[in-house]
């Protein structure tokens, strides 16, 4: 029987006749009605290889371009090598020099002063901008929305350039429209804020429509009813709108913590005199990697990489230890 | 008693009338402010790169009080390369990885074969290293064969996007077998299933994910700043910030470089304003789902 399928469609393709098609389908639906192997089955014996190949070119770029430099990065971190002549072993140096390093201190403070000094705000004006659009009393919610993302499709150097050019001491908006001379981007107490400041005004509009879409997945009825039974706003965010939320912030916070961890575009064009990279004050730990790489201290550059290998995970887990607390006080 | 009832009603309906243009005027007060916050910078950055040099300086705020488009003629002169080196690889670079991770999501969707379950884990697990690990590597790797300041070292380490093969797997496991079993039994083979019926029905998760990956090509700014600064490759975002350093009186061209900003962002904006539905489904899909 199967021989015969395979012979007809031999045939079907090569004359092109429509018909033996159908008469093929129609004898394989009749086996298949009368109770025999199923179709799909005996299909999978007969085309074993064809999945294999379609995987195959992903799969193989895959451990060239990830496995393989990966494993490679490993290695790297615990010898000294640059570039060039043989890689020298050197156990744990590459990390304690790290560590010892004062400038990776400071980096690494500053990439986590942007992230804790972003995420909560950002979250908080994202999920009630979300709120608020969602309510009836928003006027033109279809209007609001494309426009509250807009900042997110700006490319990150472009505005970063903006808000370089808005900050700037003496011809900047800023100073222009608030009648003061502030030096936003030389005095690094305040500078550290306009990097947040911008962060705010191109990320918040992303979790915006993440809340938007959470939001509008919860059933109303849900809302309706408990209206109906005179719980007041408050009541229905709080014991409604919050708990079936929370996966969905779990999530937004874990991606935001993951993605701020590896900060590097916005503060070095804003914050940058000469050349490309910002003042070590201001720079985000992603600079250290970079300036060694620089410097032809391949070791060196791939222990700071897995430093952010640690350092995700620890904000991931302590997403989920935050959320996890708030579960159980519940 | 039932004049108090009524009374009483009528009196909580108007006070409820009040409440109710109160809460209108503050959510909307609320929005609004939010949204002259998210306009006002992208108005900015498009008037002042009508202006004149000195113009800006004086009055960075205001409009034009001469309008011209002389930065767009001095940026285009300077950085059209550029932007050609940037749109040939976000291209290319789009259109290779979705057509891998098309492939690579189809076999995995839709066949059962053996070690198909461990090596798709595999793959999703990884997806939790971030690709700084691998900076240093393959820095090495590519200057080895020579393809510092190419274009290919900007395209390859982008192909395979794992999160864009299981976005698309996890469409396509909503389309039903018997579409494909009906096209089998009509004589097509595995790779016409693929191109003539896959391809064509996952053109939603298809083109979300091509748009991701474009946006991602054009707005990246780390790689290509390690890999390729020679200028016959150079990528726009790349080469923009250094306009800053053509300064006359110590200070930048702010109007030319916000000429450059309007180049790489104001047409991006248009297409997102024209499909922004399909755009937003698409960008979200991957983090609601």
């Amino acid at each position: 029987m199967e021989d015969q399928a395979v012979s007809l469609q031999g045939i079907t393709q090569h004359n092109g006749v429509q018909q033996v098609a159908h008469a093929t389908s129609s004898a394989l639906e009749n086996a298949v009605q009368r109770g025999q192997r199923p179709l799909q089955k005996r299909r999978r014996k007969r085309i074993k290889l064809a999945p294999y190949l379609f995987i195959l070119p992903f799969v193989l770029f895959f451990l060239i371009l990830f496995v393989g430099p990966t494993i490679y990065s490993l290695i790297l971190s615990f010898y000294r090598y640059r570039g060039y002549g043989a890689a020298v072993f050197v156990g744990w140096q590459n990390y304690n020099a790290l560590w010892q390093y004062g400038v990776f201190w400071s980096e690494l403070r500053n990439t986590i002063f942007y992230w804790l000094v972003h995420v909560i705000p950002m979250m908080a004006l994202a999920f009630l901008l979300a709120l608020l659009v969602r309510s009836k009393l928003a006027a033109w919610p279809t209007f609001l929305k494309p426009v509250l993302f807009l900042p997110n499709v700006m490319a990150i150097v472009a505005a970063s350039l903006v808000f370089q050019s808005f900050f700037g001491t003496d011809y900047g908006v800023m100073n222009q429209l608030l009648h003061i001379k502030v030096d936003w981007l030389h005095n690094y107490a305040i500078t550290r804020y306009v990097v947040v400041a911008l962060v705010l005004w191109r990320n918040t509009g992303w979790w915006f429509i993440v809340f938007l879409v959470g939001l509008t997945s919860i059933n109303p009825d849900l809302e309706e009813a408990a209206h109906i039974d005179g719980a007041t706003l408050w009541q229905r965010l709080r014991f409604i709108i919050l708990p079936l939320m929370r996966n969905t912030f779990l999530f937004a916070f874990v991606i935001d913590a993951i993605g701020s961890m590896r900060i590097f575009t916005e503060p070095n064009v804003l914050l940058a005199g000469g050349g490309s990279m910002a003042n070590p004050e201001v720079a985000p730990l992603l600079n250290m990697l970079v300036d060694n790489l620089n410097n032809g201290n391949f070791g060196q550059a791939a222990a700071v990489g897995w430093v952010f290998f640690l350092l995700g995970i620890v904000a991931a887990v302590i997403q989920f230890r935050v959320f996890r607390g708030s579960e159980e006080v519940e | 008693m039932a004049i108090h009832v009524a009374r009483d009603r009528i009196k909580s309906q108007s006070h409820y009338r009040v409440q109710h243009v109160f809460n209108l005027l503050v959510v909307n007060g609320i929005l609004w402010i939010a949204v002259v916050v998210s306009l006002y910078p992208i108005i900015m950055m498009i008037v002042n790169s009508f202006k004149e040099r000195s113009d800006i300086l004086v009055n960075p705020s205001g409009l034009p009080a001469l309008f011209t488009t002389s930065n767009y003629v001095t940026v285009l002169m300077q950085a059209a390369p550029y932007f050609l080196n940037a749109i040939l690889v976000a291209t290319v670079t789009t259109v290779l990885s979705v057509f891998l991770a098309a492939l690579a999501a189809f076999a995995f969707a839709k066949y059962e074969f053996p070690g198909r379950n461990i090596i798709f884990v595999l793959l999703l697990t990884t997806i939790l290293v971030p690709s700084e690990i691998s900076i240093a590597p393959l820095y090495l790797i590519f200057s080895g064969i020579n393809w510092i300041d190419t274009y290919q070292v900007q395209i390859v380490p982008a192909l395979i996007s794992v999160f864009g093969m299981f976005m698309i797997r996890q469409y396509m496991l909503s389309i039903p077998n018997s579409l494909l079993d009906a096209a089998r039994i009509d004589g097509a083979n595995d790779w016409l299933l693929f191109w003539r019926i896959i391809v064509p029905t996952c053109t939603p998760v298809l083109s979300a994910f091509a748009t991701l990956q474009f946006l991602g090509m054009w707005n990246n700014y780390l790689w290509p700043l390690i890999v390729a600064n020679d200028s016959s490759v150079e990528p726009i975002m790349v080469f923009l910030p250094n306009l800053r350093d053509q300064v006359v009186g110590f200070l930048p061209d702010w109007g030319t470089i916000m000429a450059g900003c309007v180049l790489t962002s104001v047409p991006v904006m248009i297409v997102f304003l024209l499909f922004q539905k399909r755009f937003i489904s698409g960008v979200v899909v991957g983090s609601v789902k």
